[in-house]
């Protein structure tokens, strides 16, 4: 029978960040497209194409360092080509996005027919998988070696992104000019700022970070690759991205929510409860923490022009 | 102050499709000066000035900057060159910070690509005590007032290195009470040795300022004055080309039983100063009460929730003394209200529609059978109104979006005075058309009230609002600072009442 504490227990923690990692890093190139004013609906397929890619080079060059490099240059690629339709031949974001998605499915699933004759998953013998840090000196302590030790390496990396994203964003030139094109086209232009290899660059940067979740999820996640196995996490992190406003901070901690519900989700399968319900928690979870940030969006700007309306009923009856 | 050409624009053309906005003309600035740049709207000095900052490219002629001539000119190499420009709309981003947006561009930087904002601080400062501007650095953008973020434009183009300001239709937006303390910053950066280009088209306030004044007129360049050869009627008539009589008083009123009651209405705005708060005021049939106030005191928010088109937060309108507060905007156009827009492009018409579907646009059951739309009816409607309110071209099957603004704004009028509705909110029903059609309009608001219209007139032109309201309230801050009679209008108390009765910056 389960138990709720074989659930939560400390090692949820360690669950928690390796399911947040993948969409940590689909969310950084979420918020980077979005500073432009951009919604990169493609980071879904992107990071298919990145997983595929990733995995693949990395078997056959024998090196996650080629693995991951591959699946870089593809999303950098498919981020410049979904900025090229959209900025230089005016496409849809949206259906440039969703185009990018649908390719992603077909072709991956087409090249694992094709080039290994397997359709599903594809299990190679001895795949290469992105090192994980083993702290030798936590062995003593399961509790310890659970919270601090073997984490795959890109995890931490991750949420040192966002801060390192975050600094560029709110303390840089790169940062302001990017924020400033985003939020108010004209008041850049007429700063000099150059819109469109700004929104170009933010494309760009996005598919790139969104190629290296991919390669994360087949080569540290897990150690294959499976047809759509980015099973709704590109929607995700664009959910996270909504969550924060598209500030990097505030949208990691939609990506821990997640994560949170991912893992707990893993584990609450594994005790028997009906896959149906487990398989659900991602979407609802999606859904609830949308809403919880549009509701709280809403409430702030009306609490904040009433609060600006008793202090002005206020200093009228003062003066 | 030297007497040479210090900018030149020599015989400039330039074209926005078929239009001619800039047709041969030539126009020259001498340094430490401030050149006013008057016409109508649609005269050409906007895109004239936006040729000199690089914003749009000139089809013919040369841009010249103290004898070296400007090639490929962007907005880029002009703020190298010291031409700086504060445009009719505010280029700030709201969510910024006034400091962030005055160094955006250009910013200090320090170790690693970092902003560096105590240099950006100081030299922000600097320019804050030299021409004492009353600027708050760290405020957000969209937490100041219009008069303040003016001078935040102006800082942000002495930061970039102006000796060039290129100031577009700066007191549009500022309380009379504002551009006397506007004018006075003006004046002591010429004395510093910048040169100012002032487009306007109020004659007394060039008249005020300027030491030179160029007119442009439809495109082309009329004559530049100097300014102890310029009067008033001068001015006119090589603006308009003719002797405009426009009344200034308004046409006798007999007032009927009251239309529309507002009482203690209270609307949520997008921020304090917009927000309408205990609002009371009545209007009868056959009279004109005019809103005055600066743009952005809460003629918008007023205008809306008395249309139903923004939610009410407490209090109550009346229309022929049926409640109507939280109606739809549905509702009240059957309880017999008519609505001319200030924004004629997004609200007023549809501008992929023809003339005649956009004039029908409110009635269409007069000009169908049963659900489907008669062709031949609306053919007809539309004829009949397009003759009289003398739309041109008066060709009923073209788009609207092809008619200047003038005839583009009388469909509007048109079909809301056709409308039969008891009750008609004109929000600035002139903004932005030419004189004539902006006499016809005003011709046709009278002739509203004389049929007995109860007619709320919303403008920000005080002009307009003088020569036709009965009685005026005033709006400021969102609630009304006073009530004065029409015709021989107190200017003075007029001026103040807007301000908030008291003058809130020293």
């Amino acid at each position: 029978m389960m138990q709720l504490s074989d659930v939560l227990s400390y090692t949820l923690v360690h669950a928690t960040l390796r399911s947040t990692a993948p969409i940590l890093l689909a969310t950084i190139a979420a918020v980077i497209s979005k500073q432009a004013n951009i919604i990169n609906m493609g980071i879904e397929g992107i990071m298919l194409f990145g997983a595929y890619t990733g995995y693949v080079v990395g078997y056959f060059t024998r090196s996650w360092v080629a693995g991951v490099l591959a699946s870089v240059a593809v999303g950098t690629l498919l981020g410049m080509l979904v900025g090229c339709a959209h900025l230089k031949f005016k496409a849809h974001i949206l259906v440039v996005g969703f185009a990018v998605n649908m390719l992603a499915l077909a072709m991956t699933r087409f090249m694992l027919q094709q080039i290994f004759g397997v359709s599903g998953a594809l299990v190679l013998p001895d795949p290469v998988s992105l090192p994980t840090i083993h702290i030798a000196a936590l062995e003593s302590s399961p509790v310890l070696s659970s919270l601090f030790s073997d984490y795959c390496f890109m995890e931490p990396i991750a949420i040192l992104l966002v801060i390192a994203l975050w600094l560029v964003l709110y303390k840089t030139s790169v940062g302001l000019h990017l924020r400033s094109v985003g939020l108010n086209e004209p008041s850049a232009m007429t700063a000099g700022i150059d819109i469109g290899r700004n929104k170009f660059m933010a494309i760009t940067l996005s598919g790139l970070f969104a190629g290296l979740a991919g390669a994360y999820l087949s080569m540290g996640y897990s150690t294959m690759f499976v047809e759509n196995m980015t099973n709704g996490r590109g929607y995700m992190a664009l959910a996270a991205m909504n969550f924060g406003s598209g500030n990097p901070l505030f949208a990691m901690g939609g990506a821990l929510i997640f994560g949170f519900m991912d893992s707990i989700g893993a584990r609450l399968q594994s005790f028997g409860f009906p896959s149906q319900f487990v398989l659900m928690i991602p979407y609802v979870t999606t859904v609830v923490v949308l809403t919880i940030a549009m509701v709280s969006a809403r409430r702030k700007e009306k609490a904040m022009i009433l609060k600006q309306y008793r202090d002005g009923e206020k200093t009228v009856q003062t003066s | 102050m030297t007497l040479l050409p210090y900018i030149k624009l020599d015989h400039i053309v330039k074209q926005f499709g078929s239009v001619k906005a800039v047709d041969d003309c030539s126009i020259e600035v001498r340094k430490g000066e401030i050149f006013s740049l008057i016409g109508e709207n649609g005269a050409g000095k906007s895109t004239m000035m936006k040729l000199l900052y690089g914003i749009h490219r000139p089809d013919q002629g040369l841009i010249q900057l103290d004898g070296q001539t400007l090639e490929d000119l962007t907005p880029q190499k002009a703020i190298a060159c010291g031409i700086g420009m504060v445009h009719q709309e505010f280029m700030l981003v709201k969510e910024f910070t006034v400091l962030e947006n005055i160094i955006l561009g250009f910013e200090p930087k320090g170790p690693m690509g970092r902003i560096d904002f105590a240099a950006a601080r100081e030299k922000v400062q600097r320019y804050i005590d030299d021409y004492s501007l009353d600027v708050q650095p760290d405020k957000l953008v969209q937490n100041i007032s219009v008069g303040e973020a003016q001078r935040v434009e102006i800082i942000k183009t002495l930061y970039r290195g102006a000796n060039v300001l290129i100031l577009d239709e700066p007191t549009a937006v500022l309380t009379p009470g504002e551009t006397k303390q506007f004018f006075d910053i003006l004046r002591s950066m010429r004395d510093d040795g910048k040169t100012i280009i002032f487009i306007s088209h109020k004659l007394h306030e060039v008249l005020e300022i300027s030491d030179r004044i160029g007119v442009m007129r439809r495109g082309k360049y009329m004559a530049t004055l100097d300014r102890p050869e310029a009067t008033a009627e001068k001015l006119v008539n090589l603006m308009v080309g003719r002797n405009v009589e426009m009344s200034d008083r308004p046409s006798p009123c007999h007032p009927g039983p009251v239309v529309l009651e507002v009482q203690d209405l209270e609307v949520l705005g997008q921020r304090w100063l917009s927000t309408i708060k205990k609002v009371s005021f009545h209007l009868c049939a056959g009279e004109i009460l005019g809103v005055a106030g600066v743009d952005g005191n809460g003629q918008s928010e007023l205008v809306d929730a008395i249309c139903g088109l923004r939610p009410i937060l407490a209090g109550s309108v009346k229309l022929t003394g049926r409640e109507m507060a939280g109606k739809k905007a549905g509702q009240l156009r059957k309880a017999g209200l008519a609505h001319i827009p200030e924004d004629r492009n997004t609200r007023g018409l549809n501008k992929e529609f023809t003339i005649n579907e956009n004039l029908v646009a409110i009635h269409l059951e007069e000009v169908s059978r049963g659900e489907l739309l008669d062709r031949k009816k609306i053919a007809q409607k539309g004829k009949e109104l397009i003759e009289k309110y003398d739309i041109r071209p008066a060709d009923g099957e073209l788009k609207a979006g092809t008619l200047s603004g003038g005839n583009a704004q009388k469909i509007v009028v048109a079909r809301e005075i056709e409308s039969g509705g008891k009750l008609l909110i004109a929000a600035q029903p002139t903004r932005g058309v030419d004189i004539g059609a902006i006499e016809s309009i005003r011709g046709y608001l009278n002739r509203a009230k004389e049929q007995g219209v109860a007619v709320l007139l919303i403008s920000a032109d005080l002009d307009e609002i003088i020569a036709l309201s009965d009685r005026i309230i005033v709006l400021h801050e969102g609630r009304i600072s006073g009530e004065l009679p029409g015709g021989d209008v107190d200017m003075e108390r007029l001026g103040l009442l807007m301000t908030g009765g008291k003058s809130d910056e020293g």
